[in-house]
């Protein structure tokens, strides 16, 4: 390809009919165009940027770094050739900074002369930048290698298991196990369960996400992580981006935890539909679609949390509390050390305490305490400490 | 050009140029928040959405190229909708109480809710939790009122290049600051203030705020402090280029003695300079001195303003820095201007009350010749005993006689044989003449006149020198530079002292001291001295000077009405220099007392003008001698840059220079002087960004054309 001139590198890109994926769509050959035409303007130094969506959460395909590192750099190579461009990042998100210390991957990088960068795409550097998406860069590789016309592929992971390669065509339910779930969270969205008869090209799973959501686990909850992810993965210049996220993960905690009200549901309906086309990059423009879809998808959930205090899920307003008998704690720390939500107080010499509002009821602390003081009850809560009080000192 | 349409006015645009600009350059207000005219659009705040017929949705119009044909609308309800749902969730981390803010009142934010109309209580609202900083100097940083509309990293990022300001993020809360939250010394900021200016709430605030002086004169303090107003930040700017002559041009444009004020200018700016926030000052006087020494005239000589003749004729009488000045200004207003002077040169304090250590003669010989050679006639040797009489001759007299007689304490034994005072000493050392000194002096006195006397008195040979004053050390009215100097050369100097008597029978033999305990002012502004009981002390001497002030030497018989300390009644100090008689002004110390060099030079000025209106002119004395040309304001980075040390002078040993009146003080070398102009902050750059567009001005330049 190295022989190719620039004006031949575009027609075989137009000739492959390679179409960018995910969320910035459009064909590579366009796409290269707009960029190139920036350039001139501008006057700028042109520059390839190779990263997931700014809205990808999960971070699935960074496995094709692992898979297919070579096919990703030959596929960004390419691109620079084309758009005449010297510059060349990788971006991979904070949450897998951990590859910036491969040992492997840098090398690889270092031969192709492509620098790497954590953290999202910041959209404003640069106009005349072309934003390249990880699987667009092996598709492009794999169409100059193989000398045919790129086939669209889908790279998905199920329940977060190991990547594997699909066709467009192939149903959800061929993929994954969907049991007696209720939830399914497909590409950018919540689905009910009987989204599993969709094609992965119709749910448009572009981020390589099939979740299935197990019976115990509430949506609303889920939406809510969904949310509080994005906010820490937002870079907080737009306001749409930064105070909408925070508001909708709000809305959502509040649902979850039984203080939710109905307006909530409009005005996650009102900010997250403006949301969609009020940010400058896909992290502000899909983040809200989450939320959209577990309110519009899951309306009567919803208002089962808010109107009746009832989680079907049995995740949200348990009966059942946990909580620390006083007489009987030694203050030995074992609760908090295993406790998921790390929700218990204490230090030791002092009783423990559980705070009912984050526990999640799974009865580890339970299990943990050789003195039989963690108790499990649907009755009355005892009188308890309220503050940090030494082993032995508590008094009713 | 492109032709577009916005809410059904057609305007003609350049292509390309953002909507939200077109707009608010047709008096069309769109609402906006990040948005700030001297910086690139972000897009973020989407307050400036508008729609494009013939296209989906909305789009922000800052971010909106205008392209021929378009028709935008900036009012429709949808995009009303989504505007005032973008505020309200805007202010979701805003402070709700406008109140309790600084800024209040003066806020673009609280301008901009006033018009949206957001809607309020249904979201969550919180408080970020931020501390202010206040730690830093010039600048404060309260991020809890900040809406992040990112104008300040983009002012410090694009527009000043020095890129201290980033967006930075701890637990999901963005916020701006330095990486590593380090203060704003230590991540090499170069508190240009252009954050400050650009801010749109009160989240960076100017720690030196004062609502009660124009905000010129706040931003920029050292120019607002010199009494000739001359532009400094933008000739250390030159010195800094090392364009010595555009330098001099800019000092000249104010200031026509600029060599002697670079040695000897009291430097009221310096104590203005706001980078003494930061440690010391700018070393504004030394610069202004390398500028003037290094100047070859080719912006100037020859090229000022010079109107042509008027036939009107006007008398100086008194050629120190006010008569040079304002003759020189009459003169190139066209006036036929004759200098008085009693002594043998021209110079006046400057010749003869300043010592030649500090400022040599050529120098004032020098600038002398120059305002000579713009047409003034200086007749020296001349006393004028009735000034009414020069009416006769002349169409208007300026009194600009100054303060040649020094003050005599009225106590015990100060009319002692031995008794001299600071005027005549100064006046006799500097001709030559015998000074009536001894070997033993006691100075009286703690001024600059003072420290003169003393060093005068120690470089003809005094053996032991004494100089005492009524103030504390700290307070004392001397250049601490001065006083520092005097004691490196063997003076004994004694702050807090009352004079109680000078000793002696048939002549002085030393003076009886007191210490103060306690030195105020009353509400009447009357001193209030609290003495130590029991301190009384003696010290010997056989000469003591009185360096406790001087008046102008007039009498009553002159004709003039005189005011307090002997001055010279005029109608108002600054306003109306004109005295008793019509056709006489006055001007300098002969009206406000004993003050500077460069006060006399402003004062000068004034009467310059104002006597060139009573003669029929237009009294605008101001010329352009510098181009005219806007300051970079691309400043860039500087590692350290506010811990840059003030660079000093070269300075003789106290050993080499005081038993000689040889300049000793050499300014700041070749090496030094381009460093020591780096270090301005340039605060005067501040004023050159431009203001913001609020909805208010649109109002009522359409005349209330808004709903």
């Amino acid at each position: 390809m190295r022989n190719l001139s620039r004006e031949e590198l575009l027609d075989k890109i137009e000739e492959c009919g390679i179409q960018e994926y995910g969320l910035c769509s459009g064909s590579l050959r366009g796409r290269i165009g707009e960029a190139a035409a920036k350039m001139e303007k501008t006057g700028g130094q042109g520059a390839i940027v190779c990263a997931l969506n700014n809205a990808d959460l999960d971070g699935i395909l960074l496995d094709l770094l692992k898979d297919e590192p070579e096919k990703v750099m030959n596929g960004i190579d390419i691109a620079a050739l084309a758009l005449g461009a010297e510059k060349k990042t990788l971006h991979i998100p904070e949450y897998a900074q951990h590859l910036a210390d491969d040992a492997v991957l840098t090398e690889m990088l270092g031969q192709h002369q492509i620098s790497l960068e954590v953290g999202i795409v910041d959209v404003r550097a640069d106009a005349a930048c072309l934003l390249l998406h990880l699987v667009t860069a092996v598709e492009l590789a794999e169409a100059f290698a193989q000398d045919a016309a790129a086939k669209a592929c889908y790279y998905v992971s199920v329940n977060g298991k190991k990547l594997q390669r699909v066709e467009g065509s192939a149903r959800i339910a061929e993929l994954a196990d969907i049991g007696d779930a209720k939830v399914l969270r497909l590409g950018y969205a919540y689905y009910p369960a009987e989204a599993a008869q969709l094609t992965v090209a119709e749910a448009r799973i572009e981020n390589g996400v099939i979740a299935v959501l197990p019976s115990g686990e509430c949506i609303v909850r889920d939406a809510q992580e969904q949310m509080t992810a994005s906010r820490k993965q937002s870079c907080g210049k737009c306001v749409f981006c930064r105070e909408g996220l925070l508001q909708l993960q709000f809305m959502q905690k509040e649902i979850a935890e039984g203080r939710g009200k109905m307006d909530y549901l409009d005005l996650t309906e009102e900010i997250g539909s403006a949301m969609t086309f009020s940010g400058m990059c896909t992290l502000g423009q899909t983040a809200p679609k989450l939320a959209l879809s577990a309110v519009s998808s899951f309306r009567e959930e919803y208002e089962g949390h808010i109107r009746k205090k009832k989680c079907s899920a049995g995740a949200c307003f348990s009966a059942e509390t946990y909580y620390i008998d006083p007489k009987l704690c030694t203050g030995c720390g074992d609760c908090s050390d295993v406790c998921p939500q790390d929700c218990i107080e204490g230090k030791a010499k002092y009783i423990h305490m559980i705070d009912t509002v984050d526990c999640g009821r799974c009865g580890k602390c339970l299990e943990a305490c050789g003195d039989g003081a963690v108790v499990c009850t649907e009755g009355k809560l005892p009188k308890l400490p309220n503050r940090l009080t030494k082993v032995g000192k508590f008094r009713r | 050009m492109a032709v577009i349409t916005i809410d059904g006015k057609c305007l003609t645009v350049p292509d390309n140029k953002n909507i939200l600009q077109c707009a608010l350059d047709n008096g069309i207000y769109i609402p906006h928040l990040c948005h700030h005219k001297d910086l690139n659009p972000l897009g973020s705040c989407r307050l400036c959405i508008v729609e494009v017929e013939g296209r989906e949705g909305v789009t922000p119009s800052c971010m909106l190229e205008a392209e021929d044909g378009m028709v935008v609308h900036t009012k429709t309800p949808e995009v009303e909708r989504l505007r005032i749902l973008a505020l309200e969730l805007l202010l979701t981390g805003h402070p709700e109480d406008c109140s309790t803010c600084p800024k209040y009142g003066n806020c673009e934010l609280q301008q901009l809710i006033q018009y949206v109309g957001p809607k309020t209580g249904r979201m969550k609202m919180r408080t970020k939790g931020f501390k202010t900083q206040e730690e830093n100097p010039l600048i404060i940083h309260d991020m809890n009122r900040c809406v992040l509309c990112g104008r300040c990293v983009r002012a410090c990022n694009e527009l000043r290049g020095v890129k201290v300001l980033q967006y930075q993020k701890k637990d999901m809360e963005t916020y701006v600051g330095t990486v590593h939250d380090r203060l704003l010394k230590d991540a090499d900021c170069r508190f240009c203030q252009a954050c400050v200016e650009v801010c749109p709430t009160g989240t960076i605030r100017d720690k030196l705020a004062d609502a009660n002086k124009k905000k010129e004169d706040v931003v920029v303090p050292c120019r607002h402090a010199c009494p000739a107003h001359t532009d400094i930040p933008r000739y250390i700017r030159y010195v800094k280029e090392g364009k010595y002559d555009e330098a001099a041009a800019v000092i000249r444009e104010k200031l026509p003695i600029p060599k002697s004020l670079g040695y000897i200018c009291t430097h009221a700016c310096e104590l203005e300079c706001k980078r003494k926030e930061l440690g010391e000052p700018m070393s504004i006087r030394n610069i202004k001195r390398y500028a003037a020494e290094h100047d070859s005239g080719s912006l100037w000589k020859g090229k000022g303003k010079q109107l042509p003749d008027t036939g009107k004729k006007v008398c100086v009488v008194g050629g120190g820095p006010c008569g040079l000045s304002a003759a020189y200004y009459l003169r190139k207003q066209g006036h036929a201007v004759t200098i008085k002077e009693e002594l043998p040169t021209a110079g006046g304090m400057m010749a003869y009350g300043i010592p030649a250590y500090r400022l040599p003669r050529d120098i004032i010989a020098e600038e002398v010749q120059l305002i000579e050679e713009q047409g003034v006639r200086i007749e020296t040797g001349t006393k004028v005993e009735k000034p009414v009489e020069l009416l006769k001759e002349y169409d208007a007299v300026l009194m600009a006689i100054g303060g040649h007689n020094g003050v005599r304490l009225p106590m015990e034994g100060s009319s002692l044989p031995g008794v001299i005072l600071n005027a005549d000493f100064l006046r006799n050392a500097s001709m030559g003449k015998e000074t009536g000194m001894g070997e033993r002096i006691i100075v009286l006195g703690g001024g600059n006149v003072a420290f003169d006397c003393a060093r005068t008195a120690k470089r003809l040979g005094a053996k032991e020198i004494h100089l005492a004053c009524l103030e504390a050390r700290e307070v004392m009215t001397a250049d601490d530079e001065e006083i520092l100097q005097a004691q490196e050369e063997g003076i004994f100097v004694h702050p807090a002292q009352t004079f109680e008597r000078i000793t002696g029978e048939e002549h002085v033999t030393g003076v009886d001291f007191m210490n103060v305990e306690s030195f105020t002012f009353d509400e009447n502004r009357r001193a209030i001295i609290q003495k130590e009981e029991g301190s009384e002390h003696h010290i010997d001497g056989d000469t003591v000077i009185f360096a406790v002030g001087q008046r102008p030497d007039i009498t009553p018989e002159a004709g003039l009405e005189l005011g307090r300390a002997n001055s010279i009644a005029v109608k108002d100090m600054e306003k109306d220099k004109s005295t008793s008689v019509e056709g006489i002004f006055a001007a300098g110390d002969a009206i406000y007392g004993t003050k500077s060099v460069v006060m006399a030079v402003e004062s000068g000025r004034e009467a310059a003008s104002q006597i060139d209106r009573y003669l029929g002119g237009d009294g605008d004395i101001s010329e352009v001698l510098a181009p005219v040309e806007t300051a970079n304001s691309y400043i860039g980075e500087c590692k350290g840059f506010a811990y840059l040390e003030r660079k000093e002078p070269l300075v003789d040993a106290p050993e080499e220079r005081s038993d000689n009146f040889r300049l000793y003080d050499h300014g700041i070398c070749e090496q030094d002087i381009c460093a020591e102009a780096g270090r301005c902050l340039q605060c005067d750059l501040r004023l050159q960004i431009s203001a913001p567009s609020l909805w208010g001005d649109f109002t009522k330049a359409t005349g209330g054309a808004e709903e």
